[in-house]
Protein backbone atom coordinates (compact mmCIF):
# COMPACT_ATOMS: atom_id res chain seq x y z
CA UNK A 1 0.00 0.00 0.00
CA UNK A 2 1.36 3.36 -0.99
CA UNK A 3 0.94 6.28 1.34
CA UNK A 4 0.97 9.56 -0.47
CA UNK A 5 1.91 12.57 1.62
CA UNK A 6 0.74 15.89 0.31
CA UNK A 7 3.52 18.19 1.46
CA UNK A 8 1.54 21.30 0.58
CA UNK A 9 -1.32 20.25 2.83
CA UNK A 10 1.14 19.32 5.54
CA UNK A 11 2.80 22.75 5.34
CA UNK A 12 -0.58 24.48 5.25
CA UNK A 13 -1.64 22.64 8.41
CA UNK A 14 1.41 23.93 10.27
CA UNK A 15 1.02 27.40 8.83
CA UNK A 16 -2.60 27.48 9.97
CA UNK A 17 -1.66 26.70 13.55
CA UNK A 18 1.68 28.46 13.92
CA UNK A 19 1.11 31.40 11.55
CA UNK A 20 4.51 30.98 9.90
CA UNK A 21 3.75 32.93 6.73
CA UNK A 22 3.89 36.38 8.38
CA UNK A 23 7.26 35.45 9.93
CA UNK A 24 8.69 34.34 6.57
CA UNK A 25 7.22 37.41 4.92
CA UNK A 26 8.84 39.60 7.55
CA UNK A 27 12.20 37.87 7.05
CA UNK A 28 12.11 38.43 3.30
CA UNK A 29 11.01 42.05 3.62
CA UNK A 30 13.34 43.01 6.45
CA UNK A 31 16.22 45.20 5.29
CA UNK A 32 19.65 45.70 6.83
CA UNK A 33 21.32 49.11 6.28
CA UNK A 34 24.73 49.08 4.60
CA UNK A 35 27.28 51.68 5.71
CA UNK A 36 30.82 51.96 7.06
CA UNK A 37 29.82 50.47 10.46
CA UNK A 38 27.71 47.60 9.10
CA UNK A 39 30.41 45.12 10.10
CA UNK A 40 29.45 45.51 13.76
CA UNK A 41 26.00 44.08 13.04
CA UNK A 42 27.63 40.66 12.73
CA UNK A 43 28.86 40.68 16.35
CA UNK A 44 25.29 40.23 17.60
CA UNK A 45 24.60 37.07 15.63
CA UNK A 46 28.07 35.70 16.47
CA UNK A 47 27.05 35.73 20.15
CA UNK A 48 24.14 33.46 19.25
CA UNK A 49 26.56 31.07 17.53
CA UNK A 50 28.63 30.74 20.70
CA UNK A 51 25.50 30.47 22.82
CA UNK A 52 24.40 27.50 20.69
CA UNK A 53 27.85 25.91 21.13
CA UNK A 54 27.60 26.44 24.90
CA UNK A 55 24.19 24.81 25.06
CA UNK A 56 25.25 21.73 23.07
CA UNK A 57 28.57 21.18 24.88
CA UNK A 58 26.98 22.07 28.24
CA UNK A 59 24.38 19.33 27.82
CA UNK A 60 27.12 16.87 26.83
CA UNK A 61 29.14 17.70 29.95
CA UNK A 62 26.07 17.64 32.21
CA UNK A 63 25.43 14.03 31.19
CA UNK A 64 28.57 12.98 33.08
CA UNK A 65 29.12 15.76 35.61
CA UNK A 66 28.24 15.17 39.28
CA UNK A 67 27.68 18.32 41.37
CA UNK A 68 28.81 16.89 44.70
CA UNK A 69 31.85 17.43 46.85
CA UNK A 70 33.10 13.92 46.19
CA UNK A 71 31.99 13.58 42.58
CA UNK A 72 32.71 16.95 40.95
CA UNK A 73 36.43 16.77 40.28
CA UNK A 74 36.32 13.00 39.79
CA UNK A 75 33.66 13.35 37.09
CA UNK A 76 35.63 16.06 35.28
CA UNK A 77 38.70 13.85 35.55
CA UNK A 78 36.71 11.03 34.00
CA UNK A 79 35.41 13.28 31.23
CA UNK A 80 38.99 14.31 30.45
CA UNK A 81 40.71 10.96 30.63
CA UNK A 82 38.18 8.24 29.90
CA UNK A 83 35.40 9.50 27.67
CA UNK A 84 36.14 9.70 23.93
CA UNK A 85 37.12 13.30 23.14
CA UNK A 86 35.81 14.40 26.52
CA UNK A 87 38.75 16.77 26.99
CA UNK A 88 37.85 18.40 23.67
CA UNK A 89 34.19 18.88 24.63
CA UNK A 90 35.31 20.48 27.91
CA UNK A 91 37.80 22.66 26.06
CA UNK A 92 35.12 23.77 23.57
CA UNK A 93 32.79 24.64 26.47
CA UNK A 94 35.50 26.54 28.31
CA UNK A 95 36.66 28.48 25.24
CA UNK A 96 33.04 29.00 24.18
CA UNK A 97 32.43 30.96 27.37
CA UNK A 98 35.48 33.12 26.66
CA UNK A 99 34.45 33.78 23.06
CA UNK A 100 30.85 34.47 24.00
CA UNK A 101 31.70 37.03 26.66
CA UNK A 102 34.35 38.62 24.41
CA UNK A 103 31.77 39.05 21.66
CA UNK A 104 29.18 40.41 24.09
CA UNK A 105 31.74 43.03 25.18
CA UNK A 106 32.69 43.89 21.59
CA UNK A 107 29.00 44.13 20.66
CA UNK A 108 28.35 46.42 23.63
CA UNK A 109 31.31 48.66 22.78
CA UNK A 110 30.23 48.83 19.14
CA UNK A 111 26.77 49.99 20.24
CA UNK A 112 28.36 52.47 22.66
CA UNK A 113 30.72 54.05 20.11
CA UNK A 114 28.16 54.17 17.29
CA UNK A 115 25.63 55.54 19.83
CA UNK A 116 23.04 53.07 18.64
CA UNK A 117 21.42 53.12 22.09
CA UNK A 118 19.81 56.47 21.29
CA UNK A 119 16.05 56.84 21.08
CA UNK A 120 14.08 54.61 20.39
CA UNK A 121 16.52 51.80 21.32
CA UNK A 122 16.96 52.48 25.05
CA UNK A 123 15.25 49.26 26.10
CA UNK A 124 17.38 47.25 23.63
CA UNK A 125 20.51 48.64 25.32
CA UNK A 126 19.19 47.88 28.81
CA UNK A 127 18.29 44.29 27.95
CA UNK A 128 21.71 43.96 26.32
CA UNK A 129 23.36 45.11 29.54
CA UNK A 130 21.33 42.54 31.46
CA UNK A 131 22.52 39.87 29.04
CA UNK A 132 26.14 40.92 29.68
CA UNK A 133 25.65 40.55 33.43
CA UNK A 134 23.91 37.18 32.98
CA UNK A 135 26.74 35.97 30.69
CA UNK A 136 29.30 36.97 33.32
CA UNK A 137 27.28 35.20 36.00
CA UNK A 138 27.31 32.11 33.79
CA UNK A 139 31.09 32.36 33.74
CA UNK A 140 31.31 32.91 37.48
CA UNK A 141 29.06 29.98 38.41
CA UNK A 142 30.71 27.70 35.85
CA UNK A 143 34.22 28.48 37.12
CA UNK A 144 33.61 26.66 40.42
CA UNK A 145 32.19 23.48 38.89
CA UNK A 146 35.53 21.66 38.23
CA UNK A 147 36.13 22.02 41.99
CA UNK A 148 39.89 22.39 41.77
CA UNK A 149 42.03 24.48 44.12
CA UNK A 150 42.03 27.62 41.97
CA UNK A 151 38.29 27.61 41.33
CA UNK A 152 37.58 27.18 45.04
CA UNK A 153 39.87 30.05 46.03
CA UNK A 154 38.53 32.35 43.29
CA UNK A 155 34.93 31.61 44.32
CA UNK A 156 35.78 32.34 47.96
CA UNK A 157 37.10 35.75 46.90
CA UNK A 158 34.24 36.39 44.47
CA UNK A 159 31.41 35.47 46.83
CA UNK A 160 32.98 37.56 49.58
CA UNK A 161 32.76 40.79 47.55
CA UNK A 162 29.00 41.40 48.09
CA UNK A 163 29.60 41.15 51.86
CA UNK A 164 31.03 44.69 51.70
CA UNK A 165 27.62 46.10 50.74
CA UNK A 166 25.80 47.40 53.83
CA UNK A 167 22.55 45.83 55.08
CA UNK A 168 22.04 43.16 52.39
CA UNK A 169 25.68 42.29 51.63
CA UNK A 170 26.15 39.52 54.18
CA UNK A 171 22.83 37.98 53.25
CA UNK A 172 23.78 37.96 49.53
CA UNK A 173 27.08 36.21 50.35
CA UNK A 174 25.29 33.63 52.49
CA UNK A 175 22.71 33.10 49.78
CA UNK A 176 25.40 32.57 47.13
CA UNK A 177 27.41 30.20 49.32
CA UNK A 178 24.54 28.36 50.93
CA UNK A 179 26.14 29.09 54.31
CA UNK A 180 28.96 31.05 55.85
CA UNK A 181 31.70 29.45 53.77
CA UNK A 182 32.18 27.87 50.34
CA UNK A 183 31.29 24.19 50.76
CA UNK A 184 29.68 21.33 48.89
CA UNK A 185 26.37 23.18 49.21
CA UNK A 186 27.88 26.09 47.26
CA UNK A 187 28.90 23.68 44.50
CA UNK A 188 25.40 22.22 44.20
CA UNK A 189 23.91 25.71 44.33
CA UNK A 190 26.23 27.03 41.62
CA UNK A 191 25.45 24.03 39.43
CA UNK A 192 21.71 24.69 39.74
CA UNK A 193 22.27 28.40 38.98
CA UNK A 194 24.47 27.46 36.00
CA UNK A 195 22.18 24.90 34.37
CA UNK A 196 18.67 25.92 35.49
CA UNK A 197 18.30 29.45 36.81
CA UNK A 198 20.67 31.36 34.55
CA UNK A 199 19.46 29.73 31.29
CA UNK A 200 15.85 30.63 32.17
CA UNK A 201 16.81 34.24 32.87
CA UNK A 202 19.01 34.38 29.77
CA UNK A 203 16.34 33.07 27.40
CA UNK A 204 13.68 35.38 28.81
CA UNK A 205 15.86 38.49 28.39
CA UNK A 206 17.24 37.31 25.05
CA UNK A 207 13.71 36.87 23.68
CA UNK A 208 12.84 40.47 24.64
CA UNK A 209 16.18 41.74 23.25
CA UNK A 210 15.74 40.00 19.89
CA UNK A 211 12.11 41.13 19.71
CA UNK A 212 13.17 44.74 20.31
CA UNK A 213 15.90 44.48 17.65
CA UNK A 214 13.27 43.24 15.18
CA UNK A 215 10.78 45.90 16.20
CA UNK A 216 13.13 48.87 15.92
CA UNK A 217 15.33 47.50 13.13
CA UNK A 218 19.07 48.09 12.81
CA UNK A 219 20.27 51.59 13.61
CA UNK A 220 22.04 53.75 11.05
CA UNK A 221 25.07 55.99 11.80
CA UNK A 222 24.21 59.11 13.78
CA UNK A 223 25.55 61.51 11.13
CA UNK A 224 23.40 59.90 8.43
CA UNK A 225 20.37 60.11 10.68
CA UNK A 226 20.97 63.78 11.39
CA UNK A 227 21.52 64.53 7.70
CA UNK A 228 18.35 62.51 6.93
CA UNK A 229 20.39 60.63 4.36
CA UNK A 230 18.88 57.55 2.78
CA UNK A 231 21.24 54.69 3.60
CA UNK A 232 21.36 51.82 1.11
CA UNK A 233 20.24 48.48 2.48
CA UNK A 234 20.32 44.75 1.77
CA UNK A 235 17.53 42.21 2.30
CA UNK A 236 17.93 40.26 5.53
CA UNK A 237 17.19 37.06 3.63
CA UNK A 238 19.17 35.79 1.83
CA UNK A 239 21.81 38.51 1.29
CA UNK A 240 22.60 39.39 4.91
CA UNK A 241 22.08 35.93 6.39
CA UNK A 242 24.48 34.36 3.87
CA UNK A 243 27.15 36.89 4.81
CA UNK A 244 26.55 36.04 8.45
CA UNK A 245 27.01 32.34 7.73
CA UNK A 246 30.42 33.07 6.13
CA UNK A 247 31.49 34.92 9.29
CA UNK A 248 30.17 32.12 11.51
CA UNK A 249 32.13 29.52 9.56
CA UNK A 250 35.40 31.44 9.83
CA UNK A 251 34.79 32.13 13.52
CA UNK A 252 33.92 28.51 14.16
CA UNK A 253 37.14 27.38 12.46
CA UNK A 254 39.29 29.76 14.49
CA UNK A 255 37.44 28.85 17.67
CA UNK A 256 37.85 25.09 17.15
CA UNK A 257 41.54 25.52 16.33
CA UNK A 258 42.09 27.40 19.60
CA UNK A 259 40.00 24.88 21.57
CA UNK A 260 42.08 22.03 20.11
CA UNK A 261 45.44 23.68 20.62
CA UNK A 262 44.87 25.14 24.09
CA UNK A 263 42.66 22.71 25.99
CA UNK A 264 42.37 23.67 29.67
CA UNK A 265 43.86 21.43 32.33
CA UNK A 266 42.30 20.44 35.64
CA UNK A 267 44.05 21.59 38.80
CA UNK A 268 44.51 19.57 42.00
CA UNK A 269 41.32 18.67 43.86
CA UNK A 270 40.02 21.50 46.03
CA UNK A 271 40.75 21.14 49.71
CA UNK A 272 38.41 23.07 51.98
CA UNK A 273 40.92 23.04 54.83
CA UNK A 274 43.97 24.04 52.78
CA UNK A 275 45.15 27.67 52.51
CA UNK A 276 44.47 29.47 49.24
CA UNK A 277 47.10 28.65 46.60
CA UNK A 278 49.34 31.38 45.27
CA UNK A 279 48.34 33.35 42.21
CA UNK A 280 44.58 33.04 42.57
CA UNK A 281 43.00 34.83 39.62
CA UNK A 282 39.43 35.04 38.42
CA UNK A 283 38.45 34.61 34.76
CA UNK A 284 39.93 37.23 32.40
CA UNK A 285 36.74 39.31 32.25
CA UNK A 286 36.82 39.86 36.02
CA UNK A 287 40.52 40.72 36.18
CA UNK A 288 40.14 44.51 36.04
CA UNK A 289 37.50 44.42 38.78
CA UNK A 290 39.75 42.17 40.85
CA UNK A 291 42.65 44.62 40.45
CA UNK A 292 40.36 47.57 41.25
CA UNK A 293 39.44 45.94 44.55
CA UNK A 294 43.11 45.29 45.29
CA UNK A 295 44.29 48.89 44.90
CA UNK A 296 41.93 50.20 47.57
CA UNK A 297 43.44 50.38 51.08
CA UNK A 298 41.98 48.22 53.84
CA UNK A 299 40.36 51.18 55.62
CA UNK A 300 39.20 54.54 54.30
CA UNK A 301 38.06 56.51 57.30
CA UNK A 302 34.97 55.02 58.88
CA UNK A 303 34.43 52.46 56.08
CA UNK A 304 36.50 49.72 54.49
CA UNK A 305 38.27 50.20 51.17
CA UNK A 306 36.42 47.23 49.74
CA UNK A 307 33.11 48.92 50.53
CA UNK A 308 34.16 52.09 48.64
CA UNK A 309 35.35 50.01 45.66
CA UNK A 310 32.11 48.01 45.53
CA UNK A 311 30.01 51.18 45.73
CA UNK A 312 32.02 52.79 42.88
CA UNK A 313 31.61 49.65 40.74
CA UNK A 314 27.86 49.46 41.43
CA UNK A 315 27.37 53.17 40.59
CA UNK A 316 29.36 52.74 37.35
CA UNK A 317 27.23 49.75 36.32
CA UNK A 318 24.02 51.67 37.08
CA UNK A 319 25.25 54.66 35.01
CA UNK A 320 26.10 52.38 32.08
CA UNK A 321 22.71 50.67 32.41
CA UNK A 322 20.87 54.00 32.14
CA UNK A 323 23.31 55.45 29.59
CA UNK A 324 20.67 56.10 26.87
CA UNK A 325 18.80 58.38 29.28
CA UNK A 326 21.91 60.14 30.59
CA UNK A 327 23.46 60.61 27.14
CA UNK A 328 20.15 61.81 25.69
CA UNK A 329 21.74 64.24 23.22
CA UNK A 330 24.39 62.05 21.56
CA UNK A 331 25.06 64.59 18.79
CA UNK A 332 26.03 67.32 21.28
CA UNK A 333 28.92 67.92 23.71
CA UNK A 334 27.49 65.45 26.21
CA UNK A 335 27.63 62.76 23.56
CA UNK A 336 31.32 63.44 22.96
CA UNK A 337 32.03 63.28 26.71
CA UNK A 338 30.51 59.80 26.87
CA UNK A 339 32.47 58.80 23.78
CA UNK A 340 35.72 59.75 25.55
CA UNK A 341 34.55 58.11 28.79
CA UNK A 342 34.02 54.91 26.83
CA UNK A 343 37.57 55.06 25.45
CA UNK A 344 38.96 55.75 28.94
CA UNK A 345 36.94 52.81 30.29
CA UNK A 346 38.36 50.43 27.69
CA UNK A 347 41.94 51.59 28.36
CA UNK A 348 41.33 51.26 32.11
CA UNK A 349 40.00 47.70 31.76
CA UNK A 350 42.93 46.63 29.56
CA UNK A 351 45.61 48.25 31.75
CA UNK A 352 44.15 46.89 35.00
CA UNK A 353 43.70 43.41 33.54
CA UNK A 354 47.35 43.33 32.45
CA UNK A 355 48.43 44.76 35.82
CA UNK A 356 46.63 42.01 37.71
CA UNK A 357 48.46 39.38 35.66
CA UNK A 358 51.91 40.80 36.45
CA UNK B 1 21.23 29.82 -9.48
CA UNK B 2 19.52 26.53 -8.80
CA UNK B 3 22.58 24.33 -9.45
CA UNK B 4 24.95 25.99 -6.95
CA UNK B 5 22.19 26.01 -4.35
CA UNK B 6 21.55 22.29 -4.73
CA UNK B 7 25.31 21.67 -4.65
CA UNK B 8 25.59 23.82 -1.53
CA UNK B 9 22.98 21.81 0.35
CA UNK B 10 24.41 18.49 -0.88
CA UNK B 11 27.88 19.44 0.32
CA UNK B 12 26.55 20.86 3.60
CA UNK B 13 24.50 17.78 4.40
CA UNK B 14 27.27 15.35 3.50
CA UNK B 15 29.91 17.32 5.36
CA UNK B 16 27.73 17.49 8.44
CA UNK B 17 26.39 13.96 8.41
CA UNK B 18 29.68 12.22 7.67
CA UNK B 19 31.55 13.22 10.81
CA UNK B 20 28.39 13.03 12.89
CA UNK B 21 27.93 9.40 11.89
CA UNK B 22 31.60 8.72 12.63
CA UNK B 23 31.29 10.44 16.01
CA UNK B 24 28.17 8.44 16.84
CA UNK B 25 29.98 5.24 15.95
CA UNK B 26 32.94 6.27 18.06
CA UNK B 27 30.70 7.15 21.01
CA UNK B 28 28.92 3.81 20.74
CA UNK B 29 32.08 1.78 21.17
CA UNK B 30 33.33 1.47 24.72
CA UNK B 31 36.68 3.12 25.36
CA UNK B 32 39.49 0.71 24.86
CA UNK B 33 41.68 -0.42 27.69
CA UNK B 34 44.03 2.29 26.65
CA UNK B 35 46.92 4.12 28.18
CA UNK B 36 46.19 2.96 31.68
CA UNK B 37 49.56 4.21 32.73
CA UNK B 38 48.76 7.70 31.44
CA UNK B 39 45.44 7.80 33.26
CA UNK B 40 47.12 6.44 36.36
CA UNK B 41 49.91 8.97 36.29
CA UNK B 42 47.51 11.81 35.73
CA UNK B 43 44.99 10.65 38.28
CA UNK B 44 46.98 10.11 41.45
CA UNK B 45 50.46 8.77 41.93
CA UNK B 46 49.73 8.08 45.56
CA UNK B 47 46.28 6.69 44.97
CA UNK B 48 46.27 3.16 43.61
CA UNK B 49 42.55 2.93 44.38
CA UNK B 50 41.80 5.15 41.37
CA UNK B 51 43.57 2.87 38.92
CA UNK B 52 40.68 0.54 38.30
CA UNK B 53 38.31 2.19 35.86
CA UNK B 54 37.27 -0.65 33.60
CA UNK B 55 33.64 0.33 33.09
CA UNK B 56 32.79 3.24 30.80
CA UNK B 57 30.00 4.30 33.16
CA UNK B 58 30.75 3.51 36.79
CA UNK B 59 27.77 4.33 39.03
CA UNK B 60 28.79 7.06 41.44
CA UNK B 61 26.57 6.00 44.31
CA UNK B 62 28.00 2.49 44.50
CA UNK B 63 31.63 3.62 44.83
CA UNK B 64 33.12 3.07 48.25
CA UNK B 65 33.38 6.27 50.27
CA UNK B 66 37.09 5.82 50.94
CA UNK B 67 37.82 5.90 47.24
CA UNK B 68 36.08 9.23 46.75
CA UNK B 69 37.98 10.85 49.58
CA UNK B 70 41.36 10.38 47.92
CA UNK B 71 42.66 13.83 46.98
CA UNK B 72 44.46 14.31 43.70
CA UNK B 73 47.37 16.69 44.12
CA UNK B 74 48.71 16.72 40.56
CA UNK B 75 46.94 18.63 37.76
CA UNK B 76 45.51 16.71 34.83
CA UNK B 77 46.78 17.89 31.49
CA UNK B 78 44.49 17.12 28.55
CA UNK B 79 46.00 14.53 26.28
CA UNK B 80 45.00 12.10 23.55
CA UNK B 81 43.92 8.78 25.02
CA UNK B 82 45.54 6.86 22.18
CA UNK B 83 46.73 6.96 18.60
CA UNK B 84 43.17 6.37 17.39
CA UNK B 85 41.91 9.51 19.10
CA UNK B 86 44.91 11.53 17.94
CA UNK B 87 44.33 10.48 14.32
CA UNK B 88 40.61 11.22 14.66
CA UNK B 89 41.33 14.72 15.93
CA UNK B 90 43.85 15.48 13.16
CA UNK B 91 41.42 14.18 10.51
CA UNK B 92 38.63 16.22 12.07
CA UNK B 93 40.79 19.34 12.09
CA UNK B 94 41.76 18.97 8.41
CA UNK B 95 38.15 18.13 7.49
CA UNK B 96 36.88 21.15 9.41
CA UNK B 97 38.97 23.68 7.49
CA UNK B 98 38.39 21.89 4.19
CA UNK B 99 34.61 21.95 4.83
CA UNK B 100 34.76 25.62 5.79
CA UNK B 101 36.67 26.42 2.58
CA UNK B 102 34.22 24.51 0.38
CA UNK B 103 31.17 26.00 2.07
CA UNK B 104 32.53 29.53 1.83
CA UNK B 105 33.19 29.00 -1.89
CA UNK B 106 29.55 28.00 -2.48
CA UNK B 107 28.26 30.72 -0.17
CA UNK B 108 30.18 33.34 -2.15
CA UNK B 109 28.49 32.17 -5.35
CA UNK B 110 25.13 32.34 -3.65
CA UNK B 111 25.82 35.82 -2.21
CA UNK B 112 26.95 37.14 -5.59
CA UNK B 113 23.82 35.79 -7.23
CA UNK B 114 21.53 37.12 -4.49
CA UNK B 115 23.14 40.57 -4.70
CA UNK B 116 22.91 40.60 -8.50
CA UNK B 117 19.21 39.76 -8.34
CA UNK B 118 18.60 42.35 -5.65
CA UNK B 119 20.43 45.21 -7.35
CA UNK B 120 18.75 44.34 -10.65
CA UNK B 121 15.44 44.76 -8.75
CA UNK B 122 14.42 41.41 -10.08
CA UNK B 123 11.67 40.92 -7.51
CA UNK B 124 10.20 44.39 -7.84
CA UNK B 125 7.61 44.26 -10.61
CA UNK B 126 7.60 48.03 -11.18
CA UNK B 127 11.32 48.26 -11.88
CA UNK B 128 11.99 44.71 -12.89
CA UNK B 129 14.42 44.22 -15.79
CA UNK B 130 11.79 41.92 -17.25
CA UNK B 131 9.60 44.93 -17.85
CA UNK B 132 11.94 46.29 -20.50
CA UNK B 133 13.79 43.16 -21.42
CA UNK B 134 11.64 40.43 -22.91
CA UNK B 135 14.66 38.07 -22.94
CA UNK B 136 15.11 38.21 -19.16
CA UNK B 137 14.26 34.96 -17.34
CA UNK B 138 10.95 34.68 -15.54
CA UNK B 139 10.69 33.76 -11.87
CA UNK B 140 9.68 30.22 -12.72
CA UNK B 141 12.95 29.47 -14.58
Amino acid sequence: MKIKIDMKKFAAWFDDRLALTPIFKYMTHKEVPQHEHSFWYYTGSSILLFLAIQIVTGIMLALYYRPTLEGATASIERIMTELPLGWLVRSVHSWGATFMIAFVLVHLLAIWFTKSYRKPREATWMTGMMLLVVSMMFGFTGYLLPWDDLSLAATKVGTNIPAAIPVVGKWVTQFLRGGDDVTGDTLTRFFIFHVCVMPLILFAILAIHVLLVQKEGMSIPLKDELAKKKVPSLPFWPNFVLREVVIWLVLFGVFMTIALAFAPSLGPTADLMAPAPEGVKPEWYFLFLFQTLKIFPANMGPVTGEFVAVIIIVITVVIIFFLPFIDNKPEGKKGKVFQYLGIIGVIYAIVFSIWSLL
Amino acid sequence: MRTPRILFWLVTVSLLLGPLAAAAQQAGTPPEAKDKAQVEAAAAPAAPAQEAKPSPAPPAAKKPAAKAEVKRTEPIVPAYTGIKEKTAVIVFFVWLWFAIGVLIYFLRQWIKESDRIYWAKYYEPEESPRKDNPMAPTLGD
